[in-house]
């Protein structure tokens, strides 16, 4: 991976943030080294609706909760789930 | 799943010689939340997280009680007032461990499974249920 660029990673979103983004997923640029808080930083600054809920925000990627600091490496699958209500 | 839950063949299923307790949960639509009435919720999904947070969540009740069978079910879609949306259901040989691996997996379902409730309230309006934030996992955040 070259450190020097930026990595885009692809962004599912669900309920209430896919509608407040207006979007099911968002491709996100993050600047190397790609961390999670880097990530959420970096939409966060793109999608500022996103702001209110980044307290609650647990990250996913590739299917599992991860903690944000997580080293994201290009090709993840990265979501973001608010608190969930199944059931 | 979007069709109706099949409560009868999920106990079926969970029929055993080796077991002698089956705890079946339903979770169901409810009318009425304090002075708000609910006509259906509808329900959204991170499909194939979703399945594998179910399968982590067994795996786990497996390993703390003696599981014989077990069965996590979710409707998807829109779910009408009474009709289920979940169901839950495990055998053990005796009936403690069944009510406690039970509770364990509705519970956790509740707080792990990336699942997502909408209300839709007869006034018209619809909100989506932010649930419980689960405990902070040390080193998490």
């Amino acid at each position: 991976m070259n450190e020097s660029h930026p990595v885009v990673f692809t962004v599912l979103l669900f309920s209430i943030l896919r509608e407040k983004v207006g979007r099911a997923a968002v491709d996100v640029a993050v600047p190397a080294p790609a961390t999670g808080s880097a990530l959420l930083d970096a939409l966060e600054a793109a999608h500022p609706a996103v702001a209110p809920y980044r307290p609650v925000i647990r990250l996913a990627v590739n299917q599992t909760y991860v903690p944000e600091s997580v080293r994201l490496t290009e090709g993840d699958e990265v979501a973001l789930i608010t608190p969930v209500s199944g059931g | 799943m979007h069709e109706p839950l099949d409560v009868a063949a999920a106990d079926a299923y969970l029929r055993d010689a080796r077991c002698g307790g089956l705890n079946l949960f339903v979770g169901t639509t409810r009318q009425w939340t304090g002075t708000r009435e609910t006509v259906e919720l509808a329900y959204e999904c991170y499909e194939p997280m979703a399945i594998k947070e179910m399968q982590r969540l067994v795996d786990e009740a497996k390993a703390r009680w003696p599981i014989e069978r077990v069965c996590v079910l979710h409707r998807l879609g829109v779910v009408p007032v009474a009709e289920a949306s979940v169901v839950v259901g495990v055998a053990t040989p005796h009936r403690a461990a069944a009510f406690e691996a039970c509770r364990f997996l509705i519970d956790e379902l509740k707080v792990q499974v990336p699942i997502w409730k909408r209300e839709h309230y007869t006034d018209g309006t619809t909100e989506w249920v932010q649930g419980a934030q689960p405990p902070r996992v040390e080193g998490e955040g």
